[in-house]
């Protein structure tokens, strides 16, 4: 009976978080397939819903936040409804400058986390197995994990202006849908910085996969790079599923470091609302919105993919099987 | 006597490490179809003495041939592809099912196509009694069977010769005895085998040959009946009256 409703409860919560994410993700599309098309059905930042919309949700907010004014409590109570009452005409009319933003967060953080991946393997490799390698990637992980990244974004695009001229003519970057140089000059201080945070996690899941293993890959007759390829990192790469999350979700708010190199992802684009409109805290909390959005949507997304490639009969979760 | 008699000739074998001597002038020979199994105390050299045929440890002194080939001379991993290795821990690839833990070495290492391997794998499974759990992962089999399947992992390779380091040690009782009716078929089917073993039962049986080492020492071999009955050094019938002891002549009949 009670197990029935618990059941019928958590298909609810199931259902009403599929729901409202499915939502939030179709309108994010949208905005992003009408930008990139020019705006075809609305301007590209321009709202669906109509100014008068935010006016009048906004003097409704004014109205309840002064309800009880004089009177402790009551009064920071409405205060609060109000503000929130507020937002929401907030967000219906600069959501969508936000929205065009956070498709350049996705991209730096997608294409930053997964070449990032790339160099981070070898690196990782290189510190458990390699003679002289190991020293190399060793004071590779040590030197940029030990320096802000800020630094390093700003030696890349002010430090480094060959960089930029290169990158610049390169055809194609700034055009249509590819991003500018400055998103290209954030994206090459990701993966750098990455590669070395990933190539940690690896490492340590690397360690974690029993020796014999690859003492019994060699005995049947694969070479040391056959054994780690191919019996080592299968494993290690699972193993690294959760920290590489972590890596995933803290890349997707560090990447708001490159509005320090002028790139308009969500955070530069929440900045420039809030000195528009002088509503700085309004402008940050939506900001803030669109992190957890893609944050949520990161973990569960990882969370599955961990499910899908869980080695059967290993690990605390009966996800394999 | 020329090497080229023997399948395995093992001469004057040295290897320390650091400062202690391991395995001291170490001499023996195997004809293709030997079983030869190796005792003694722990600690007396008898894996290193394994893992030195294949080259997973280096040596220092002394030579060894497989099929009159120096092994010094020969591409590590062309020797490994000869020589067969079966585990104490099992050291089965955890990712991979039983079919695909066998496979790996034929489709990686011998090239193979991956219907080839398959198919491969199966027959050695199927040769090792584990074809129903083909499609299992190894933390989903028993002790005994992932020992099997490393078995098949090694057979697949097409092994001159065989090397198994206390492929019992690591299980349950109950479980034993799967593993050494395996080991016993190969050598009726005619495999040469290097085994390092306390399952007596099973040595006096199967062995031609038992090698008793100790502190780097080959102390005596012989056929197991004459070692049985009439050991020459106190230290081996000491050594035979414990096991014996133990494990009451032979857990596994």
């Amino acid at each position: 009976m009670s197990a029935e409703r618990e059941r019928r409860h958590a298909d609810l919560e199931r259902g009403l978080t599929y729901a409202i994410g499915g939502a939030i993700w179709l309108w994010l599309c949208f905005r992003w397939l009408n930008s990139w098309l020019g705006g075809v059905v609305v301007g590209p930042t321009e709202p669906l819903v109509p100014q008068s919309f935010a006016t009048a949700t906004e003097s409704l907010g004014a109205t309840l936040g002064a309800v009880g004014d004089g009177v402790p409590l009551v009064a920071t109570g409405f205060d609060l409804v109000g503000w929130a009452v507020g937002m929401v005409g907030f967000a219906s009319q600069y959501g969508p400058q936000l929205a065009v933003a956070a498709w350049l967060t996705v991209v730096l953080t997608v294409i930053s986390t997964l070449v990032g991946l790339v160099v981070a393997v070898p690196l990782a490799a290189a510190r458990v197995y390699g003679r002289v390698t190991k020293y190399v990637a060793f004071v590779y992980i040590e030197l940029i994990r030990g320096t802000p990244l800020v630094a390093q974004l700003f030696l890349l695009y002010y430090g480094a202006p060959f960089l930029s001229k290169f990158i610049r003519e390169v055809p194609g970057v700034g055009q249509g849908i590819v991003p500018a140089q400055a998103v290209w000059i954030a994206i090459i201080g990701f993966v750098i910085n990455s590669s070395a945070y990933q190539a940690e996690y690896i490492r340590g899941s690397v360690e974690s996969v029993d020796p014999g293993q690859l003492t019994a890959a060699r005995a049947v007759g694969l070479d040391k790079l056959g054994g780690i390829r191919y019996v080592v990192l299968p494993q290690a790469l699972r193993y690294a599923i959760p920290s590489w999350t972590n890596e995933l979700v803290y890349l997707i708010k560090y990447s708001s470091l490159a509005m320090f190199i002028t790139v308009p992802e969500i955070f530069t684009q929440a900045d420039s609302i809030g000195s528009e409109t002088f509503a700085y805290t309004n402008a940050y909390v939506l900001a803030a919105g669109f992190y957890l959005v893609l944050v949520v949507t990161a973990s569960y997304g990882m969370s599955k993919v961990e499910a899908e490639v869980a080695i059967p009969g290993v690990g605390s979760s009966d996800a394999g099987r | 006597m020329s090497r080229n008699d023997h399948l395995l000739t093992v001469e004057d074998l040295q290897k320390s490490y650091g400062d202690e001597l391991v395995l001291d002038g170490i001499d023996f020979t195997m004809d293709a179809q030997d079983v030869q199994v190796l005792i003694g105390p722990s600690g007396s050299g008898k894996s290193t003495l394994l893992r030195c045929v294949n080259r997973l440890t280096e040596f220092e002194g002394g030579t060894i041939s497989l099929d009159g080939e120096d092994v010094m001379a020969m591409d590590v991993n062309e020797l490994r592809r000869q020589v067969g290795m079966v585990f104490q821990d099992f050291n089965l690839f955890a990712h991979l099912s039983a079919r695909e833990n066998v496979a790996l070495g034929p489709r990686r290492v011998l090239g193979k196509s991956k219907a080839e391997a398959n198919d491969r794998a199966l027959d050695e499974l199927e040769r090792v009694g584990l074809a129903d759990q083909a499609d299992s992962y190894p933390a989903e089999l028993s002790g005994g069977q992932k020992q099997r399947v490393g078995i098949a992992r090694a057979l697949a390779m097409d092994p001159k010769l065989m090397l198994f380091d206390e492929p019992t040690s690591a299980l349950d009782p109950e479980l034993i005895g799967e593993v050494l009716g395996v080991m016993r078929e190969l050598a009726d089917e005619g495999m040469t085998m290097l085994c390092v073993t306390h399952e007596m039962g099973f040595a006096r049986q199967v062995a031609t040959d038992i090698m008793f080492l100790e502190d780097g020492r080959l102390v005596e071999h012989g056929d197991p009946e004459r070692l049985f009955t009439d050991p020459r050094h106190e230290r081996t019938e000491q050594f035979l009256r414990r096991l014996t002891e133990l494990h009451g002549g032979g857990s596994e009949s």
